[in-house]
């Protein structure tokens, strides 16, 4: 496109006041393009003046000096134009008041000695916003040949049910795969089940039956019994879905990715590109290569996973002292589910009635109170549910329950009071220390209860609240076709359950386009797990409606740019494919990357990966990056007395820059001599960018971004990480340069961190100042 | 180590428990905002707290015999700040009043006592006993009761004998006695094995001179109602509680004087207005009636803050009859209306006795009882 430019300063909320605005006029001035002022640049006259150009003089790109790019967004949006927006209100003015940083008297103007760093900030900012109009264009989005808007549901227990119902409704062709012959699930086998609506005070009747009738009378809803996924090949739009009989062995099973160990040979040395491809074939003889579509697969736009639990086995002599495996009387809350559906409860030793049945929530091992594993509030609630079984089953039962912690959220708190109130169940908080035989019947004790002493009481039975093991803690479930591997990736760090951010972003996996839900995700009841099916069938909608139009999913809704490769120059060292965190990539035998771009998120952590720097996205390249660094003035010795130091921080836009803004919103002031860059994540971030800053005489780089870890919070999930360790390795070129390791420095800071920004970027710019200039200045 | 407590609960003591007014104490969830609230509860294992999960647990061996339901004075503020509107003020009360029960002998008549139902029978058994005992006396030619007693004057001992009147109340009182002299003995073994095993006093045993110094040294506390002072949600209680308390104690000095009168000297009634003995009695008396409405119109006010229970209305119920008899035979008798005021005053014998015979039994035993526990709280150095 022929760009025409066009610089418009708005001189509202404080801007006029602060700068010399004939002064930053005189940049674009100097550079030929065409500037407007306006003292109010989002009211109805300054809209009508920045229309008036587009439509009059053909203007369409547009540089936009006035507040942060996070408001008006809307109000400085035109079709088919670029717009660069350059933050002069929260990051010049508000952040940096002239009471800190005083203009420059007349006499002072023309001296070598005083300079104005505000104007210069302010400068500098316009010209960065200049050079990356330069170089961005507008993007288009990418659009897939084929498409699908079926949605494949993965297990047809109840939170299976209830997202094709849902997606159903809404008017999508959904398909249940269940690898039991019958849907349903884990809730065929209970006897009652806790309330599902208001008052939610009493045990309802199973509702899975009355919900596998509707499933099956349901137009768009096909049902697969006895049928598991063998592999999810290509991507959100346009999966490529191969089904077999549970057991059976196809030539579409998933292949596997080569394990570490077999990647080297005896000496331990790593095998070259060809031997590792002979070594993977081996390892997957009789399965085809990820990148072989199956002709016979079914197409599908989206896949909510909701292949639900098993119950917790305790292992050997794992819960000894609680008298599991021991005594038969002793059982998990599913072996006495089971019991109850079956009948009275009845002692699995001798058959007599259990009268006094005990109900223990912690195994209080290690000197800690946690629950049994891969529990939570569901199974405070079905100890309560199940203590309520004894109590309808004889008149004189007694049901006790101990625990260290009883969570009943929500409305489930109806549930608790009304249970409470029955006369013949009796709950303690407290530590189970041992149950032993005595007799016939057991003995239980327990410590630091709230009846204030160690006491015991006698039980007919015990039952253990163990949890509810993932589906994907035993197997991958999903088998994708993707070069990173059929499973979601550090299922480890989750104890096995498919997460991305358990907090900010509920149902999406690591994986686009796959959506979990129900106990895969956490231990959940079954009123939670039908809520959560209706946001996973709802984020699969979004997917489809996403992918079909080629702009992205999340967190980057509606994104339309994607990665474009330069493959001439790729060099295949695969570093996209293995770091891109959502295994958006994969690569041929050689190695050179196949984009997927529905599976992408547009974080551009391939770009930041990238040693080649072929990776970039229209809107968001190396070059526009770099452009912007390169357009920041490094004030030498040449120009004062005592140059200012100059400073680069990039800074991740989701968290780090939205602080930012809000620092200048409170109107904490910070170091005038740092200039701010946001990009779309750490991750995204090309380590030439700091080696561009710090070659042009910049003194320092730091990164702004999201903290990462077991509890991180970047929204591509890796991103940050991968920044740091890329900034360790930059550390080692810069001293092999001579320049101190500290120039360069990474940040954690969340979104409501913003009071502590301050500190950070001023106390790097004293050490900055104490290190003193970077030595190439002026070169 | 000390042997674990076997935890046997007890669902009919719940539901006992439950029907004495505490039918809230299950929802309890122990967040102990009332062992904070209450003003006097000690800081060494404060009540209500511990008293509501035994409750709810039916650990009747951990609370009928536990002293720290006695010093609990009912004020209602744990019960206005309870979260859950466990109500523990009137689980406590009613766990008193079922331990009243437990401790007063025979069980058959503390049953009677406690039933609603029972209450015509309760009234008609002195009714009875006295017109018998009259009749069974004439017969013998004792003529203590007599139906037409004539005279310019109205002398209530020409219709009932002052002898007859003893022969019936002078064991009634002793009956009292005995009753909770029982009653106490367990009672006292009971709380110091309970303060005993839950480590809240510093005495191995009750040594007895300790005990009544202990004993003498709470008594201007009871007096002022320092206790029932400090409550902040029924103060006005106080009030009403001071001039039914008051009242009792001034009618039971002018008995005692005129008790002694007659036999020591001879002096038989009605006598003078203008008698300083007469004038407390008539004090007292009026005391008791304005006390006892009060306490009527403060419990109907409360309605959905506290639970007032059949136990409440018996006793504040008997307390009005017997001040508003008295009272009213003496006003009958000055104001010259024979028949009502001899019929008056025979209600009022009939209550007179019902008060000797039944206290043990009723709320009204908390006189004992919770005298004996701040005893024994002061003496075994509670904090």
């Amino acid at each position: 496109m022929d760009k025409k430019y066009g610089v418009y300063i708005c001189t509202g909320c404080g801007i006029g006041d602060a700068l010399d605005i004939k002064e930053l006029c005189g940049i674009p001035e100097e550079e030929g393009l065409p500037v407007a002022t306006h003292p109010c640049l989002c009211g109805k006259e300054g809209l009508a003046l920045l229309k008036k150009d587009i439509a009059e003089k053909g203007t369409n790109t547009l540089v936009i000096g006035a507040c942060s790019r996070r408001v008006n967004f809307d109000v400085f949006k035109f079709d088919g134009c670029i717009v660069d927006r350059v933050n002069l209100r929260e990051q010049v003015v508000w952040s940096h008041p002239r009471s800190e940083f005083p203009a420059l008297t007349e006499e002072q103007k023309d001296d070598e000695e005083h300079f104005d760093r505000l104007q210069m900030l302010a400068e500098d900012y316009v010209k960065m916003g200049m050079a990356r109009v330069e170089k961005v264009d507008l993007p288009e989005p990418s659009k897939l040949d084929t498409f699908s808007r079926g949605i494949l549901v993965i297990g047809g227990g109840m939170t299976g049910m209830a997202a094709a119902l849902d997606a159903a409704k809404a008017g999508y062709e959904v398909t249940i795969v269940e690898k039991e012959p019958a849907l349903g699930g884990n809730a065929n086998n209970w006897r009652r089940q806790l309330p599902v609506q208001d008052p939610y005070e009493e045990l309802i009747d199973p509702i899975v039956a009355d919900t596998i009738k509707a499933v099956e009378s349901a137009k768009n809803i096909t049902i697969k019994t006895e049928t598991v996924v063998a592999r999810i090949a290509g991507q959100p739009g346009e999966f490529t879905v191969t089904l077999k009989k549970p057991g059976e062995k196809i030539e579409f099973d998933v292949p596997y990715p080569l394990p570490d160990e077999m990647k080297v040979d005896e000496n331990g040395k790593e095998l070259d590109v060809d031997q590792q491809v002979e070594r993977y074939k081996e390892y997957n003889e009789g399965r085809v290569d990820i990148l072989a579509l199956d002709p016979d697969g079914e197409l599908f736009g989206a896949v909510i996973l909701a292949a639900g639990w098993r119950p917790y086995e305790p292992k050997g002599d794992e819960f000894a002292h609680l008298g599991f495996g021991i005594s038969p009387d002793v059982v998990t809350n599913a072996q006495f589910e089971k019991l109850a559906a079956a009948g009275k409860i009845v002692r699995p030793s001798d058959g007599r009635q259990a009268k006094s049945v005990v109900f223990i929530q912690s195994p209080d091992k290690n000197d800690d109170d946690n629950d049994f594993s891969y529990t939570g509030s569901v199974t405070s609630l079905v100890a309560l549910k199940q203590a309520k079984y004894v109590r309808e089953d004889y008149e004189d039962g007694k049901a006790y329950v101990f625990y260290q912690h009883m969570r009943t959220p929500g409305l489930q708190e109806n549930f608790y009071k009304s249970l409470q109130q029955d006369r013949g169940i009796f709950l303690s908080k407290g530590e189970v220390m041992n149950v032993s035989a005595n007799g016939d019947s057991l003995i239980v004790e327990a410590d630091h209860t709230l009846l204030g002493e160690k006491v015991k009481v006698k039980a007919d039975m015990v039952v253990l609240a163990t949890g509810m093991v993932p589906a994907t803690a035993d197997d991958p479930v999903i088998n994708l076709a993707y070069r990173q591997g059929p499973a979601f990736r550090d299922i480890d760090l989750f104890d096995g359950y498919s997460d991305s951010n358990f907090i900010c972003f509920p149902y999406e996996t690591q994986r686009t386009g796959i959506y979990a839900a129900g106990c895969v995700r956490r231990s959940m009841t079954l009123e939670e797990s039908m809520e959560d099916a209706a946001g996973a069938a709802l984020k699969a909608i979004q997917c489809i409606e996403s992918s079909n139009r080629g702009v992205s999913v999340h967190p980057r809704s509606g994104d339309m740019t994607f990665p474009d490769f330069f493959f001439q120059r790729c060099t295949q060292c695969k570093r996209c494919t293995e770091e891109c965190p959502f295994g958006a990539l994969d690569d041929d035998e050689k190695g050179t990357p196949k984009p997927n771009p529905t599976r992408c998120r547009r974080c551009g952590t391939c770009m930041g990966a990238c040693p080649e720097r072929i990776i970039g996205f229209a809107d968001y390249n190396i070059d526009s990056i770099g452009s912007m660094v390169k357009s920041i003035g490094v004030p030498s010795e040449d120009d004062y007395d005592e140059p200012p130091m100059r400073i680069l921080g990039l800074v991740c836009e989701n968290d780090a820059y939205p602080a930012l803004d809000m620092a200048g919103l409170h109107r904490l002031s910070f170091s005038a001599d740092v200039r701010f860059i946001p990009v779309r994540c750490l991750g995204s971030v090309n380590v030439i960018w700091i080696k561009d800053a710090l070659a042009q005489g910049m003194d320092g780089v730091f990164l702004l971004g999201c903290k990462h870890g077991d509890d991180y919070q970047c929204h591509f999930v890796k991103g940050s990480e991968l920044a740091e360790i890329r900034m360790q390795k930059i550390g080692d070129a810069l001293s092999s340069l001579a320049l101190e390791e500290e120039r360069v420095a990474q940040f954690d800071i969340a979104i409501d961190d913003y009071d502590k920004l301050p500190k950070i970027i001023n106390d790097f710019a004293e050490l900055i100042e104490d290190l003193g200039p970077n030595p190439f200045k002026g070169f | 180590m000390a042997d674990r407590y076997l935890i046997e609960p007890d669902v009919n003591f719940i539901n006992e428990i439950a029907g004495l007014g505490g039918e809230d104490l299950k929802k309890c969830f122990q967040c102990a905002t009332c062992s904070v609230a209450c003003p006097i509860s000690p800081d060494n294992k404060p009540f209500p707290r511990k008293e509501m999960i035994a409750a709810s647990w039916g650990l009747k061996d951990k609370l009928v015999g536990n002293g720290d339901i006695w010093l609990c004075h009912n004020c209602g503020d744990c019960s206005t700040l309870c979260p859950r509107g466990a109500k523990p003020g009137d689980v406590l009360a009613a766990i008193r009043q079922y331990a009243i029960t437990d401790y007063a002998a025979p069980k058959a008549l503390g049953k009677m006592v406690n039933d609603p139902k029972k209450l015509p029978v309760l009234l008609a058994i002195p009714t009875v006993l006295f017109i018998v005992v009259g009749l069974l006396l004439k017969l013998l030619g004792v003529n203590w009761l007599n139906f037409a007693p004539g005279g310019d004057e109205i002398v209530h001992s020409h219709f009932f004998s002052s002898w007859l009147v003893d022969l019936m109340m002078i064991p009634a009182s002793f009956w009292a006695v005995a009753v909770f002299g029982l009653g106490l003995k367990r009672f006292l073994a009971d709380i110091h094995a309970n303060a005993l095993a839950e480590g809240k006093t510093d005495k191995e045993s009750i040594e007895p001179v300790g005990f009544v110094q202990a004993l003498i040294r709470i008594i201007p506390t009871i007096l002022k109602h320092d206790k029932f002072n400090e409550c902040s949600e029924n103060k006005d209680r106080s009030t009403a509680h001071m001039m039914v308390f008051f009242g009792f104690i001034g009618l039971f000095i002018v008995t005692s004087i005129f008790f002694i009168v007659l036999y020591v000297f001879q002096i038989h009634g009605p006598y003078s207005q203008m008698n300083p003995v007469k004038w407390l009695a008539n004090i007292a008396g009026v005391s008791l009636v304005i006390g006892s409405s009060l306490m009527i119109k403060n419990r109907l006010a409360k309605k959905d803050d506290q639970v007032s229970t059949y136990q409440d209305w018996f006793l504040i119920g008997l307390a009005l009859a017997l001040g508003l008899s008295g009272m009213l035979a003496e006003m009958t008798r000055l104001g010259g209306l024979a028949g009502i005021s001899y019929f008056l005053y025979f209600v009022h014998l009939v209550f007179v006795w019902s008060l000797f015979i039944y206290v043990p039994f009723t709320k009204l035993a908390h006189i004992v009882y919770r005298t004996t526990a701040m005893a024994y709280s002061e003496y075994g150095n509670r904090k």
